[in-house]
């Protein structure tokens, strides 16, 4: 596993209290909402302000956060993109 | 900074029993309220919560911060669904009781999708009674 994916699961594991939860059990292509993870609209704000305290990147909006919050994989992919700028 | 607004009633929808904001100290949209909330022993609920020991509701003090939140908004709220969508973290330290004037201090802490964080304190004569983050969601 990648260092960067790691530290994205482990910052939603802590972020949203996913307690007895290990960053291994956490799928990289897995949904993170509806099914998958099963999160809800509240833990999207949650990740966003988890995102940008842990990582420095903003999700500005909806359709930003459809892109980066499809998988661990695509918001991985979305924070070293962003990350660089 | 914006001046408070005189019109308490104007921008908030909610009334009697339920208003719970008495003044608007500072206020910075989007960023900060610090409003007030003077308990007294004619407030309904303290009838029964509880006889003979009023104390407010730790409930109501959660509502007390959404109420101030409102103030974030820079526009009246009358038009506006705003709802509460979460509580995080909420500590009750100490009782608010009547007599009590109650600074209620809200920060913005973040925002995505019409859903809205918000860090609040409850405290009176410079004691914390009550800190809390809530979620509120705007349709």
């Amino acid at each position: 596993m990648s260092d960067l994916k790691l530290r994205v699961k482990e910052m939603i594991i802590e972020r949203l209290k996913l307690e007895g939860m290990t960053p291994d059990q956490i799928g990289d292509e897995d949904p993170l909402f509806g099914e998958g993870l099963g999160l809800d609209s509240i833990d999207a704000l949650e990740l966003v302000l988890g995102i940008e305290q842990v990582f420095g990147v903003k999700i500005e909006d909806e359709a930003a956060g459809l892109k980066a919050f499809k998988s661990v994989q695509a918001l991985t992919d979305f924070i070293a993109e962003n990350a660089k700028a | 900074m914006t001046a408070p607004p005189a019109d308490i009633p104007a921008h908030l929808p909610h009334r009697y029993p339920f208003l719970l904001v008495d003044r608007v100290l500072e206020r910075e949209p989007g960023v900060r309220v610090v409003a007030e909330k003077l308990v007294t022993f004619g407030e309904p609920y303290l009838q029964g919560h509880f006889q003979g020991r009023p104390l407010v509701p730790g409930v109501l003090l959660l509502e007390m911060l959404a109420q101030a939140g409102g103030f974030l908004e820079s526009d009246s709220l009358h038009d506006t669904a705003i709802f509460l969508a979460g509580v995080q973290d909420a500590r009750f330290k100490a009782p608010a009781l009547p007599g009590d004037r109650l600074r209620l201090e809200v920060r913005a802490d973040g925002a995505f999708a019409g859903m809205v964080k918000l860090r609040g304190t409850v405290s009176c004569e410079g004691r914390e009674l009550c800190i809390a983050s809530l979620v509120v969601k705007r349709l």
